[in-house]
């Protein structure tokens, strides 16, 4: 049966329209990069909430190649009930880099994306959010003056698995000088399922008048709050060791390193990376819980400013509680009495 | 803080496969454009929709995954929703006939064309929702059988079981009118 009748009704699109939208699309990717390069507080804050459990396993992320299945039907979790600073050497970690340790590319090999991650979205509401985020949403009582809820949005991390190329490791081991830790053979294979639950995201903002000599500004605090993530380990996965290669590769000595692997618990708590330059933290009391408070100043100038709103010191609050994990960062205003009010506030 | 830019190094783990999204745009618009038309909708609404659905797999394309579908099959995926929200949004009825002459070589041809094209869209506008989506994929975007199948979730011999009877009812509809 002929069917020819049927593709009377093809027209071309008028060429006005295709160029038209050609060029939209060349502009979504502009814009991108320009996003890309731009700092951006939700880019980088909310791969931090979500990821808490992710960075007992970064080391197995540097490292990782899939070689063969593990048997998966045992398995221990990590879950956060606390934060613990870590001190890093970001220049130990470029010299790393220079001298031929290729992270990047050694965690993209290794990284299956079983949900892939999804840019924060717009929703109505803290409540709307809450739901999108099947969590019931926690909101400050209290706010820094002049201080206003902006906007909300719901991230969705997703869900990776990674497995351990025990030869990586070893390779990476001895790259940071680490030759004292041995990385069991069992490990190859192995797999790790890292989930990162959706995180709500609430911004607050506040626009601080201009000064003599400064322009006015926008002062942001984000709140961030998720399920506590959650890392499914193989049994037996020995958390301590990969931590202390991943403390190593940070810069600490053999001594520290060990000393400090066995002054925490592995399976509950979360690394937190500081500056050695320019990072302060120090342990502060949230509703009950144990929480860290880190502040960071932006790197001395070695060259002129460019042009853009200047770089300023912000502090990250983070703290955890039965079931949740939370993040509050903002200016690192007042010894971060701010951020300290706010979040006792929150109910 | 150096460990938030690891763990955005695991965000760059997202497998993106080798793709000319350049070339997929210049192949697959139109096909996109035309299945829009088919579905019902005036060339001004096809082209926003067809503008959605890039926008919306352009921002998206980064995950877009190459072993689990052909591009354009993605591609008529998202225009698939695309056209269901619009006629949520809307509760929108496509226009029976519209008089859409292309450019012919004498004005007699253009008539004949033109009405030729009224009296297809007229048949169109008869069949039952899902008989003309599976048209519009089929005419309109050119996909495979399998290719239909994936998008709409009907099993590959369904869809060529009902594409064969709806071309049957639709060619003895429009023999019936006449029209050749």
């Amino acid at each position: 049966m002929s069917d020819d009748f049927l593709s009377r009704l093809h027209e071309e699109p008028r060429p006005e329209f295709a160029e038209q939208l050609g060029e939209h699309l060349r502009e979504i990717d502009t814009h991108a990069r320009e996003r890309r390069l731009a700092p951006s507080a939700y880019r980088r804050f909310v791969p931090a909430l979500a990821g808490a459990g992710l960075v007992a396993a970064l080391a197995l992320a540097f490292t990782l190649e899939p070689v063969r299945a593990a048997a998966r039907e045992f398995l221990d979790l990590f879950r956060v009930k606390r934060f613990a600073a870590v001190p890093v050497d970001p220049q130990r970690l470029e010299r790393l880099a220079k001298g031929g340790l290729d992270f990047k590319s050694l965690v993209a090999d290794q990284v299956q994306v079983v949900v892939a991650p999804e840019e924060p979205a717009l929703v109505a509401s803290p409540e709307a959010g809450a739901v999108d985020a099947g969590i019931v949403a926690q909101l400050p009582t209290v706010l820094p003056r002049r201080t206003e809820l902006a906007e909300t949005r719901v991230a969705r991390p997703g869900t990776f698995r990674v497995q351990v190329d025990t030869a990586k490791l070893e390779a990476l081991a001895l790259a940071a000088g680490a030759d004292e830790i041995e990385i069991p053979a069992w490990w190859n294979g192995a797999t790790v399922d890292v989930e990162m639950p959706p995180v709500l995201a609430l911004r607050y903002a506040r626009t601080v008048e201009a000064g003599e000599g400064r322009p006015p500004r926008e002062d942001s605090f984000l709140l961030f709050q998720a399920a506590t993530p959650q890392v499914e380990l193989p049994e037996g996965f020995d958390l301590a060791i990969l931590g202390r290669l991943g403390l190593r590769l940070a810069g600490m000595s053999a001594d520290e390193a060990l000393s400090f692997s066995r002054a925490i618990d592995w399976r509950a708590t979360f690394l937190v990376p500081v500056p050695v330059q320019g990072g302060t933290f120090r342990e502060v009391g949230v509703s009950g819980q144990r929480g860290l408070l880190v502040t960071v100043q932006p790197p001395r100038r070695t060259a002129p400013a460019p042009e853009g709103p200047a770089r300023r010191a912000h502090s990250v609050l983070l703290w955890s509680t039965a079931d949740k994990v939370f993040a509050l960062q903002g200016p690192a205003t007042h010894d971060g009495v701010e951020i300290l009010e706010m979040a006792q506030s929150i109910q | 803080m150096d460990g938030v830019r690891i763990l955005e190094w695991l965000a760059l783990a997202v497998p993106v496969e080798g793709v000319d999204w350049d070339a997929v745009y210049r192949e697959e618009m139109p096909r996109v454009f035309n299945y829009f038309r088919y579905r019902g909708f005036e060339r001004a609404t096809a082209e926003d929709l067809t503008s959605a659905t890039f926008e919306k797999a352009w921002r998206a394309r980064d995950r877009y995954r190459k072993d689990r579908a052909a591009a354009s099959t993605w591609l008529l995926a998202i225009a698939r929703n695309a056209a269901t929200d619009h006629l949520r949004r809307s509760r929108a009825t496509v226009p029976l006939v519209e008089a859409s002459v292309p450019d012919e070589r004498t004005p007699e041809e253009a008539a004949l064309r033109g009405e030729h094209i009224r009296r297809l869209r007229e048949l169109l506008s008869e069949l039952p929702g899902r008989e003309r989506e599976l048209l519009a994929l089929k005419y309109g975007a050119e996909a495979t059988n399998r290719a239909i199948a994936t998008i709409t979730g009907l099993g590959e011999s369904n869809v060529g079981t009902i594409l064969h009877r709806t071309i049957g009812t639709l060619r003895a509809r429009w023999d019936e009118g006449g029209t050749q």
